[in-house]
């Protein structure tokens, strides 16, 4: 297969995915060591192999709303079998840091919704706020009574306090300037 | 021996027995913690992915505060924290660029002077076997343990102190000094689905489901774990891949900490042992172990 694409878009695109995740794709093989072992591929997420392949055509817009950049647990597996050490969360962050540049919609807008919930937790406390997050999920995304079972056993146990979820509401600045101009800086 | 200590934000939520249980058990083998001053979130893998600058910048601000105590280095219990410290404090020693934003978006000089470890690595290469094993009151004698790693000790130059990252054996080791049985099996490096459990439910039912499969047909009566997110995933979930698929597992999922503590003669209740979802308490009773 062609190594890549020769217009100038394609090549700024790989380029780009290159600088920002400080992975080397051009030598990528090809050779699917990383799909065979990555727990997130399935019928319906295509394996890493084909995300660089994606990526080295030029194929940004089929890159960009590829699933496996959302599905990616950042498991490492993928580094850790190919053969070249090329570390695909690295790409998938990549792209989805490209994604949130690009406004371009989530291609998985419920784990996007998780993400973007679990760091608004962190931009106005500081910490995360786990129990929180969990329960403004099942809201947001419609799943009212999920774990609810689990939840309930967890603290008649005394593992978690129903008190976390009420109290603690005020804002903590110590983080909130960091997103700010991280996003400003970028 | 003094070191900084990062509990992260989910030992003091649903993973507060792993904390528990490492400030008890550090205590006792005289590793002395001094928590981060004033520590907020590393940015998990959401921040990494929303924004690479804010990443490091999270991991930077608690890495700037601990350089400003008399620790050179520093133990984080969860496998996720301790990958982002390391991996930002190594990025920023490549990097004057990014160290110029960060410090820009931060506000904090970092040195660079820090060495990040994953707890229990560091207990095992630091504090070592001998240490253990002279403190150890109630061996766990007859009681057959699974150590599982999970997927973020493996990444190789990632937070592990293994010598080799890929077959990780520290927990293997460190059971093993506490009298315990450990079983060898082929998963104690997969991924459980991590962060997916809420948005991707089935998945993580998938994978946790083969982790807790091979578990029981290997003869374990307890899985020991090292990341909060593999605990979660494993214990709070066990009862919808057992309706899922038409099985009966019933394997405590417990902190190696927890075990650490037990065998050294805390009670169960102290390591909060009994908050778990899958009670540990009878299979240990049932070996002989508790009173
Ligand atoms: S394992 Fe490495 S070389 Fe092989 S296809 Fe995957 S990224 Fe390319
Ligand atoms: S890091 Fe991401 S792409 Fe690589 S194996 Fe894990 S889930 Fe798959």
């Amino acid at each position: 297969m062609s190594r890549s694409n020769n217009s100038s878009s394609a090549k700024d695109f790989l380029s780009d995915v290159e600088k920002r995740s400080h992975q080397n794709l051009l030598e990528c093989l090809q050779c699917g060591k990383c799909s065979g072992g990555c727990p997130v591929a399935s019928e319906q997420v295509p394996g890493p192999r084909q995300l660089v392949a994606e990526v080295l055509a030029g194929l940004k817009q089929k890159a960009l709303s590829n699933p496996l950049v959302w599905h990616c647990v950042c498991c490492g597996t993928c580094l850790i079998r190919c053969p070249v050490q090329i570390s695909i969360y690295r790409v998938s962050s990549a792209l989805c840091e490209i994604a949130h540049e690009e406004k371009m919609a989530p291609s998985v807008p419920d784990i996007n919704l998780f993400e973007v919930l679990f760091l608004k937790s962190v931009e106005n406390y500081g910490r995360l706020k786990e129990l929180r997050t969990i329960a403004e999920y099942n809201l947001r995304s419609g799943h009212f009574l999920k774990d609810v079972d689990k939840g309930i056993r967890l603290m008649l146990k005394g593992a978690i306090s129903p008190v976390e979820i009420v109290k603690g509401w005020e804002k903590d600045k110590r983080v909130s300037s960091i997103f700010e101009k991280a996003r400003k800086i970028g | 021996m003094k070191v900084g200590y990062y509990p992260g934000c989910s030992l003091l939520g649903t993973a507060k027995p792993y904390d528990t249980s490492t400030r008890y058990v550090c205590q006792a083998i005289g590793l002395e913690l001094e928590e981060s001053p004033d520590w907020t979130c590393c940015g998990a893998s959401p921040a990494l992915k929303m924004n690479n600058l804010l990443s490091v910048s999270l991991a930077a601000r608690n890495l700037a505060l601990i350089e400003k105590t008399d620790v050179t280095d520093v133990v984080a219990p969860c496998p996720f924290c301790s990958r982002r410290l390391k991996n930002a404090n190594e990025e920023l020693d490549v990097d004057p660029e990014l160290k110029k934003k960060v410090l820009e978006v931060t506000g904090l000089q970092i040195a660079g002077k820090l060495s990040v470890h994953n707890l229990f690595a560091f207990i095992r290469s630091h504090i070592g076997l001998e240490a253990i094993r002279s403190r150890v009151r109630m061996p766990l004698k007859n009681v057959q343990v699974i150590p599982y790693y999970g997927c973020y000790v493996a990444e190789p130059g990632g937070a592990s102190d293994e010598s080799d990252p890929k077959n990780p054996t520290s927990l293997d080791e460190i059971m093993r000094a506490l009298g315990a049985t450990v079983l060898d099996w082929d998963f104690k490096t997969e991924c459980c689905g991590a962060a997916l459990a809420l948005t991707k439910t089935e998945k993580v039912l998938e994978l946790s489901g083969r982790i807790i499969r091979e578990a029981e047909w290997r003869g374990a009566d307890l899985i020991v774990v090292v990341c909060p997110l593999c605990q979660a995933n494993l214990d709070t979930r066990q009862g919808d891949i057992n309706s899922r698929q038409k099985t009966r597992h019933e394997i405590p999922v417990v902190y190696f900490t927890q075990l650490i503590g037990l065998a050294m003669g805390l009670s169960p209740s102290k390591l909060e042992l009994n908050h778990h979802m899958i009670d540990p308490l009878p299979v240990l009773r049932k070996k002989g172990f508790l009173a």
